[in-house]
């Protein structure tokens, strides 16, 4: 990062800068000094700001001459960040007593509990929470839930866990404007599906949405997170989630941003002894979209299974990074990511396991299929095991292709069309990655969307 | 009594091999014709290129079914006007569901003759029919398309989408190649409840035992690339006793 010349004095001056100039590449200290003087009223949260303030200082944000970077720049998205900055001008972040307008009806249906956040920011007052389920934003926590959002953030002074410092995990607490606490009791079986409407707007100029999931021992829950938004939505959202001995959760996280819209997104799982987990993780929309999804099998017997999709058409650029972590003995891991790539779309996958001396009978198994539907589309697959442990079963492998020409010929025999045997074969390749939804209303909701994108092509119906 | 499919003199390159010869063959409604030659003699060749399957080269001759220029229809159009295609290795789409499928491709037929879409009760009753007559488990119209069928349940499968899609001239690439007795048996009488006098059948086969349960109008022998005996079905218990290489014999000289 080039940010040495950096002066004194920039947060005062940073409002009347140009994009040129050093909060351009810099916008979280202007955020940080609106953020102090809204009226938050959480001031137990200030330490914890400040040092993750710090430490972005320190690091920057994540450049492409990293590796882990390398197929993905946040320059655009960073600038982006600046100008709205700028042209909005303080305050800049929701204070909570808003209960703005959902702005997309999509999936509310009576056999699903939603949850409208906007912003970051928890539409209030949720009314009929299922037994068993506790939601909380930071504006309604009593003492003994502070506790409990404490121990989810984590130490104030960095990472918690193995990995390693994250400046967008930093990023998103050095502004934390609000917390989205999903909590069940331990022993409960949640029944309805919880359904997380992460909405993003414009307004404040970066959306830095906080959720942070505990997931009781022995008990289950079925939660899908959806992003959406507006034109222009810009988002940095870190989920984090505790699955309690013998717990089950199934996590399905849909990302449907206008086709102009950003979401850099960290999500943290962590799993305890015999819980299990299964994460189905859906892109069909934005501009420019990286997940970094870690899941750590922390406990003796714990288990995840991933199914990843992506559709990266017209321009979209759409960056998958999977780290399973198996830690203890007898974990088990099961992922399959398929993407499509079409127009002049980039897709970025990369899929790690990691198997520590500690986890010996671990068993793991990674598969990644891509499409390339034209040739100026892009797809960059990378899976890795990182094995430390003798006795352990794992495979992975990768396959990047097109369509299957007797396949098309075989449907085309039947009397299709050339388009419309492309579009169901790929519709038949997307799918498959579906079936691991146990939500059968959202699966259908799903198939239908993706039908109907790839019928309209991008930029119809999203 | 007009053709139906009128071949005369088809010329077929596979790069700079040439595999048909110049084949000559009539079929009217009606009729079932058997193609049998040696492996290599081109049979298959024929069936993929009546069928328009990319990678052949006409280099010379005709096909003109239902008075149209066969070879400048797209196979989607030689589907639509009643051409149907029994594959030999019928391809697994996974992901695809038969009935899905199926109704694909009837509704695309019947858009093509000007017809609307065929409603949803009408279509299930049909097809809960075929597959009676095809002694398919319901359960099989649901799942993916010869996704995990064994050989000769995609076999069945290749006979059942010819019933619901009623051909004209439906052209059987090997079916009965990897059949066990049971569903050969069942695979022939689903050909033979489809036979009519609007309808006809070409079997590509290198075996007689086909022929015990279908049985043919004509009998061709290929060879070369070219039809080099055309008999009735006694051609075929003849190939059955002697082979292929008395045949072939007696037809050179």
């Amino acid at each position: 990062m080039a940010q040495t010349t950096v002066q004194q004095g920039t947060r005062d001056q940073a409002s009347a800068q140009t994009s040129n100039e050093p909060s351009a590449r810099r916008p979280w200290l202007l955020a940080a000094e609106r953020l102090r003087h809204s009226a938050s009223g959480l001031d137990w949260l200030a330490d914890r700001r400040a040092a993750a303030l710090a430490r972005v200082e320190h690091s920057g944000l994540p450049d492409t001459s990293q590796e882990d970077w390398r197929y993905t720049s946040l320059s655009g998205f960073t600038q982006r960040w600046a100008d709205h900055l700028v042209a909005t001008g303080p305050p800049s972040v929701p204070t909570g007593t808003d209960s703005p307008v959902p702005m997309s009806a999509t999936w509310v249906t009576a056999s699903m509990f939603t949850v409208d956040v906007v912003d970051g920011t928890l539409c209030a007052p949720l009314v009929g929470t299922p037994p068993g389920l506790t939601i909380r934003s930071l504006q309604q926590l009593t003492p003994e839930w502070q506790d409990r959002v404490e121990g989810l953030l984590g130490p104030t002074d960095g990472q918690a866990d193995s990995s390693p410092p994250d400046s967008l995990v930093d990023l998103n607490t050095a502004l934390l404007g609000d917390v989205l606490l999903i909590a069940t009791d331990p022993g409960s079986c949640v029944n309805l599906p919880i359904h997380v409407r992460l909405q993003g707007t414009a307004a404040p100029a970066l959306g830095q949405p906080r959720l942070l999931v505990d997931v009781g021992p022995g008990s289950q829950l079925t939660l899908s997170l959806e992003f959406t938004g507006s034109a222009g939505a810009l988002v940095n959202a870190v989920t984090q989630v505790c699955l309690g001995r013998d717990s089950q959760l199934n996590l399905i996280r849909v990302q449907a941003l206008p086709d102009d819209g950003m979401l850099t997104e960290t999500t943290r799982i962590e799993v305890a002894e015999s819980a299990s987990v299964t994460v189905t993780s859906v892109d069909l929309g934005s501009q420019l979209s990286r997940q970094a999804l870690t899941v750590l099998l922390a406990g003796t017997g714990a288990s995840a299974t991933v199914h990843g999709l992506f559709l990266a058409d017209g321009h979209r650029h759409i960056d998958n990074r999977t780290r399973l972590e198996h830690q203890a003995p007898l974990t088990t891991s099961r992922e399959t990511f398929r993407g499509i790539a079409d127009d002049h779309g980039h897709g970025v996958f990369n899929g790690k396991i990691i198997v520590q001396p500690g986890a010996a009978g671990s068993n793991a198994a990674l598969t990644n299929r891509n499409l390339l539907l034209t040739t100026t589309a892009e797809i960059d697959t990378k899976p890795e095991l990182e094995i430390y442990v003798d006795d352990v079963r794992c495979s992975h492998g990768a396959t990047t292709g097109q369509l299957d020409a007797n396949a098309l010929f075989y449907l085309r025999s039947r009397g299709l069309d050339p388009a419309a045997a492309r579009q169901m074969l790929t519709a038949a390749f997307l799918r498959e990655s579906l079936n691991g939804i146990a939500v059968p209303e959202l699966r259908t909701r799903l198939e239908a969307r993706l039908q109907a994108r790839l019928q309209a092509g991008p930029g119809g119906e999203a | 009594m007009n053709a139906l499919l009128q071949v005369s003199g088809l010329r077929v390159a596979v790069g700079d091999k040439e595999i048909l010869t110049g084949l000559d063959l009539s079929v009217r409604a009606g009729e079932v014709h058997a193609i049998m030659g040696p492996n290599g003699s081109g049979k298959s060749t024929l069936a993929h290129v009546l069928s328009g399957r990319d990678g052949y080269v006409v280099t010379g001759g005709s096909v003109s079914y239902l008075g149209r220029d066969l070879l400048a229809m797209a196979p989607e159009e030689r589907a639509r006007a009643g051409l149907f295609l029994g594959f030999q290795y019928p391809i697994e789409i996974p992901g695809v569901s038969n009935i899905y499928l199926l109704r694909s491709a009837l509704n695309a037929r019947r858009a093509a003759r000007g017809e609307s879409e065929i409603d949803a009760a009408s279509f299930l009753r049909l097809v809960k029919e075929k597959a009676r007559l095809m002694q398919m488990d319901e359960s099989f119209l649901q799942r993916g398309v010869n996704e995990g069928f064994s050989g000769g349940e995609k076999k069945r499968n290749e006979v059942f989408q010819m019933a619901v899609l009623e051909p004209t001239l439906a052209i059987l690439d090997e079916t009965d190649s990897g059949l066990d007795i049971d569903a050969l048996k069942v695979v022939s009488s689903g050909v033979n409840s489809l036979r009519n006098p609007e309808r006809a059948f070409i079997l590509v086969t290198h075996y007689q035992r086909l022929l015990d349960y279908i049985r043919p109008d004509f009998v061709h022998v290929l060879a070369g690339g070219r039809i080099i005996r055309t008999g009735d079905r006694t051609l075929a218990l003849e190939l059955e006793a002697g082979g292929y290489d008395q045949v072939l014999a007696a037809a050179s000289q």
